[in-house]
């Protein structure tokens, strides 16, 4: 379980541009579930997603991974929970050009310290279940939109994390290769892992795979259902 | 590290740009720094061997002839272990406006009529061993000298303008009378006592110079410091101009640098993980410069005889020595070299990424 605790981001806190992202969010997330965060561009979904995969730390206000409180740990064990428990798909997928499609695939596994031969082949093999395994030595800015989708994906797998994050992936995506996101990811819902996904998409949002639908708006948590 | 070298892959045009001046750099300043080292080196080693004092005789502030009785004189002070009055001096060879000079060995081993030579001498005047070369004495008239011997290579630093004759063709020559020397050497027992054996010949022919090797050796040294001073002000615009294009290399982000760093944060690298990339990176780009221009500046100095800034440093009147320095390369002078060019280079990598590294990788995407 993922709780939010009345979660507060203040974005250029005490300037003249100060922007309140998150106002006082407050939910729980469960675990083996798919969530989706619905609502208009600037409502603060990405943010609200940020503080959940510990990309950010709230202004004030708790997160809880379980029972432990991660919203106040140092840097450092900030970035191990990351490494360890999410995986993240964004928006325009954020693979790095000029490296391969299996580097980029690797990328979030480097720092585990653990054999460059085991990395390689853990991400030989998600490719290959991606159907991506002719492209690992394709430098990423030759793939197409649903290969670098894909690609992108298993690089959120690398590391076997228990939550999947994904803010706004198919934002970019035509409604074919939408739905074979869709499809990709109930795939991994029914491997049990988390799944959390920030979207105004209604093949996302209105999908038979999702079991929570949070509705976002102004930095505020507008409803769940 | 197979991260930062793929990397660095992906930059190739800019990354080689950026190597080759810096090697440039590291060589240019490396030959200065080994060249004027190495040369100091030589000139010391080679004045060692020279005698502690040398005494001239000085006519109205001007260099004159030493009678031989002088040398007499000298042999009677305390402490003198031995006097030899020198021959040498300077012949203008106007057929190829060459200077050289003429020295009087004392133990000259070929007879009258014969010559040994420097290598600068063949070049200047086109001859080889064998063959008879032609000097104007100071009457006018034209003698023949045989070359019995062209001086090894390896002495060419001191030996390129020399001719060795003996003493009764020097006389010969110059019209010398036979009592009278250029100068006189003197070795000393003991060398604590150089400067009163010194003090001693002056108040014995007031007439007299005795200049000191020690002298010559720190003339020598300052020398070649004004000159290695002199190469560095041509070079420092380039140094300079170097330091501003590593520094913006370096120091400003590109956007997509830091978007690259906000993925790497992002997919689960620790700031210390991203600095340690950033470090290799650096290490990588300054140690293969530092490297082959350190290579490249040896190989200029030791083996190129340091063709691009002879005239500078060596500064021969007109026959320039052609040799090869001993190679000599003090780990001072490595390090000194290290901390001028790489340590900058890799610090000025670091800070910026260590800048963008410490934000939350949110912050680094949405910038």
């Amino acid at each position: 379980m993922i709780y939010l605790e009345n979660i507060r981001k203040v974005f250029n806190q005490g300037r003249p541009n100060e922007l309140i992202a998150v106002d006082g969010a407050s939910l729980s997330i469960e675990s083996s579930k798919v969530t989706v965060l619905k609502g208009p561009s600037g409502s603060g979904k990405t943010t609200l997603l940020s503080l959940i995969g510990c990309m950010a730390r709230p202004t004030s206000g708790r997160v809880r991974l379980n029972e432990r409180d991660i919203s106040g740990l140092p840097e450092r064990f900030l970035t191990a929970v990351r490494r360890e428990t999410f995986g993240f798909i964004f928006q325009q997928f954020n693979l790095i050009k000029g490296l391969t499609t299996l580097e980029n695939v690797m990328l979030p596994s480097y720092p585990s310290g653990k054999k460059y031969d085991l990395l390689r082949d853990r991400a030989m093999d998600l490719l290959n279940l991606f159907s991506l395994g002719h492209k690992a030595a394709s430098k990423t800015e030759w793939l197409s939109g649903g290969e670098a989708q894909r690609a992108a994906i298993a690089r959120a797998l690398i590391n076997n994390p228990p939550v999947i994050i994904a803010d706004e992936p198919t934002a970019h995506l035509d409604t074919k290769l939408s739905r074979e996101f869709m499809e990709i990811m109930a795939g991994l819902h029914r491997e049990g892992r988390t799944i959390i996904i920030a979207s105004h998409d209604l093949i996302v949002y209105d999908s038979d795979l999702v079991d929570t639908v949070i509705e976002m708006r102004d930095g505020r948590v507008e409803n769940v259902g | 590290m197979d991260f930062t070298l793929s990397s660095l892959m992906r930059r190739r045009g800019k990354n080689a740009a950026l190597i080759v001046v810096y090697v440039l750099i590291v060589s240019l300043l490396g030959s200065v720094m080994f060249f004027t080292h190495a040369l100091r080196r030589e000139a010391t080693a080679v004045l060692s061997e020279s005698p502690e004092i040398v005494v001239q005789r000085m006519t109205a502030g001007r260099h004159d002839l030493m009678p031989a009785s002088y040398a007499d004189g000298i042999r009677k002070i305390k402490g003198v272990a031995e006097v030899t009055p020198r021959l040498w001096g300077y012949y203008y060879d106007q057929l190829f406006g060459s200077n050289y000079t003429i020295m009087v060995p004392s133990d000259f081993r070929y007879g009258a009529g014969e010559i040994a030579v420097g290598e600068g001498v063949t070049r200047a005047a086109v001859t080889a061993e064998g063959n008879l070369m032609p000097f104007f004495g100071s009457n006018g008239k034209m003698t023949p000298f045989k070359i019995r011997e062209v001086l090894p290579v390896e002495t060419e630093l001191i030996s390129s303008d020399l001719i060795l004759m003996s003493g009764q063709d020097f006389r010969a020559l110059f019209s010398l009378e036979k009592d009278l020397f250029t100068d006189i050497a003197v070795s000393v027992r003991n060398p604590q006592e150089v400067l009163t054996v010194a003090g001693k010949i002056r108040s014995l022919f007031p007439d007299t110079r005795p200049i000191l090797r020690d002298e010559i050796i720190r003339t020598y040294d300052a020398v070649f410091d004004w000159r290695s001073g002199i190469l560095l002000v041509i070079f420092s615009g380039a140094l300079l101009a170097f330091i501003i294009f590593s520094w913006d290399k370096a120091s400003g982000l590109s956007p997509e640098e830091r978007r690259e760093i906000g993925i790497l944060k992002a997919t689960g690298w620790e700031t210390s993980d991203i600095i340690q990339m950033k470090f290799w990176e650096g290490i990588m780009i300054s140690g293969t410069s530092f490297l082959v221009g350190l290579i490249l500046a040896y190989l200029h100095v030791f083996f190129a005889s340091a063709s691009l800034f002879e005239p500078v440093i060596k500064g021969w009147s007109v026959i320039y020595p052609k040799f090869r320095l001993i190679p000599f390369v003090s780990a001072y002078q490595v390090a000194t070299l290290f901390f001028v060019t790489v340590v900058p280079y890799t610090v000025a990598t670091i800070i910026p990424s260590w800048k963008a590294a410490v934000t939350d990788p949110d912050e680094v995407m949405r910038n």
